[in-house]
């Protein structure tokens, strides 16, 4: 049974707060954040070309910015704990693995809402001195970054789960948020996805049936292996001089991997929120996939790969 | 040798036939012992041997690969035995690992929420007193000695008053006279509490330990009191034979 003990939840999540706002790095990524974000927004010249009260122009960059500023802000989450040797303590003490990651994740999420909430505010009074913003495209935009900034977040949070090195989890993380950042553009991306998702898919679905480390790495490397293979097809059969509808197929077969895995696109998802609806589908995504990626920190966690 | 007594008290700790593989090399081969309730038991062995190793199993931190913990009855390698065990465990890693940024005042409120320790502010009173941490309350713990970290340390440890205490190596760094408060407290704590200390300290066995387990490359090579441990030789003269100093200097 899925127990949760809120206090224990609230206990991490304080400390986690307390540790981002008592030392200088918070504050030097609210501003960094605010420059950034406030530079996209209203420093180029279609903010001013197209005339109108909204943040479009942020709406095209702000994956690109939550890619490298998530990560920077989740990579210590679980990788300082593991460095400074406090994982012993806190893992030793009566909490559950999943109320840490929980803790943890809602530490991060804590300091980013904050971020959003002080950047919103910067934005919104720029947009109603300079115009009439509506309210509702304006919700649905802010909720849209939030629910982006929770899925990074959750990435990032693996990334910083599986290394005690805070430079080797930021770039966990930030490939991870690009992957599916690039997901609907870039084929290739789109691929990548596909593979990691079947090679997590295997592992996790092994690791469910014999609860065995080495089956469990070795079910994730066939998953890999068997996704590559699919969606490479295009590129076996040519050298083999196959007859040309062999090849035609395997082509399509790869093509309709990417085209497949290219629907978890962030952007496919956030574009809605950008144009002030609010889809469930959408919300699901975002917060479906954080959730799984959750269970999957807290697998990682639990199996104490170090 | 334990006396009577001594053998009718129930076993707190046992470890039973305990493997740790790190892919190829066993850190730890077949350790097997008992420590009985209200027994301050030093856990020794030179540097390397798998003390930390054993501790880290038997607070459920590390899952063996093979054999079996338990501590009061639970099995810290089951999920919800292990958290029902930690409201009954102190533990001190060694090294004593803190949050640096916060002060003793914070981390031990901290210890304290997620232990759910009832009356908060009294059992903090109660630790820093026995602790002798009151006059750096309030300090950062990145600016404390190590001394004072590593009491600090045994102050979470004691917080929420547990029933059995895991020390690993809790004298380490510390300097002579810190070195002989935290034995007396040890020696304190040991009158009602069951301990299980490591130290590759001899004197220490001396001053604090009612029975003794040596471990040495990952093998228990010795376990009784420290009286049968002294039997044919000095401590120094044991300890070196027990670790495999003649059959090196042998081989050499």
């Amino acid at each position: 049974m899925l127990g949760l003990d809120f206090k224990v939840v609230s206990a991490i999540f304080r400390k986690d707060m307390r540790t981002y706002l008592g030392n200088p790095t918070g504050y030097v990524f609210i501003t960094l954040f605010i420059m950034f974000t406030g530079g996209a927004a209203f420093l180029q010249e279609e903010f001013f070309s197209r005339n109108l009260a909204d943040l479009a122009t942020l709406n095209s960059v702000i994956p690109v910015i939550l890619t490298f500023f998530v990560p920077a802000i989740t990579m210590n989450a679980m990788a300082d704990e593991r460095r400074g040797g406090t994982d012993e303590l806190l893992l030793t003490l009566p909490v559950r693995d999943h109320e840490v990651v929980l803790g943890k994740y809602l530490g991060v999420l804590g300091m980013f809402t904050l971020s959003l909430l002080i950047t919103a505010i910067a934005q919104l009074s720029v947009l109603a001195f300079l115009g009439d913003p509506d309210s509702g495209l304006m919700f649905a935009t802010f909720a849209g970054y939030w629910l982006m900034g929770a899925l990074f977040i959750a990435i990032s949070l693996v990334g910083s789960t599986l290394s005690q090195n805070p430079t080797v989890a930021f770039i966990l993380g930030a490939v991870g948020c690009l992957l599916l950042v690039l997901a609907g553009t870039v084929p290739w991306a789109s691929g990548g996805v596909g593979i990691l998702l079947i090679a997590l898919a295997c592992a996790l679905a092994w690791y469910t049936f014999s609860q065995e480390t080495v089956g469990t790495l070795v079910a994730g490397l066939l998953g890999l292996a068997a996704g590559s293979l699919v969606w490479q097809s295009r590129n076996f059969g040519e050298d083999a001089e196959a007859a040309a509808d062999g090849v035609e197929a395997a082509a399509d077969l790869s093509s309709q991997f990417e085209s497949l895995f290219s629907h978890l696109s962030v952007s496919e998802h956030f574009d809605s929120f950008g144009e002030g609806v609010i889809r469930l589908g959408d919300v699901l995504y975002f917060a479906g996939g954080a959730v799984a990626l959750l269970y999957l920190c807290t697998f990682l966690l639990g199996r104490r790969l170090w | 040798m334990a006396s009577e007594d001594d053998k009718e008290r129930p076993v707190t700790i046992r470890a039973d036939q305990i493997t740790k593989l790190y892919g190829e090399f066993a850190a730890l081969s077949k350790v097997t012992f008992e420590v009985r309730k209200g027994t301050v038991c030093a856990f020794l062995g030179p540097n390397g041997a798998g003390k930390s190793t054993t501790m880290r199993i038997l607070t459920g931190f590390l899952s063996p690969t093979s054999g079996r913990a338990q501590l009061l009855g639970r099995d810290p390698a089951v999920a919800e035995q292990r958290r029902d065990l930690a409201r009954k465990l102190g533990y001190l890693p060694e090294s004593g690992p803190l949050y640096r940024e916060m002060t003793p005042f914070e981390a031990l409120s901290f210890f304290a929420d997620v232990r759910s320790v009832q009356k908060p502010l009294a059992a903090i009173d109660r630790v820093v007193e026995q602790c002798s941490v009151g006059e750096v309350l309030h300090k950062p713990i990145y600016k404390l000695s190590k001394g004072f970290r590593q009491r600090v340390g045994m102050a979470q440890a004691l917080l929420h008053d547990p029933e059995v205490l895991i020390l690993d190596e809790p004298t380490s760094g510390l300097d002579p006279l810190q070195i002989r408060d935290v034995r007396g407290l040890i020696r304190e704590l040991g009158r009602d509490k069951t301990l299980l200390l490591s130290t590759h300290i001899l004197q220490e066995v001396d001053a604090v330990a009612d029975e003794v387990v040596m471990v040495s490359e990952g093998r228990v090579v010795f376990t009784g009191t420290k009286e049968e441990l002294k039997e044919g030789g000095t401590l120094e003269e044991r300890f070196y034979a027990l670790a495999g100093g003649k059959k090196k200097e042998e081989a050499a």
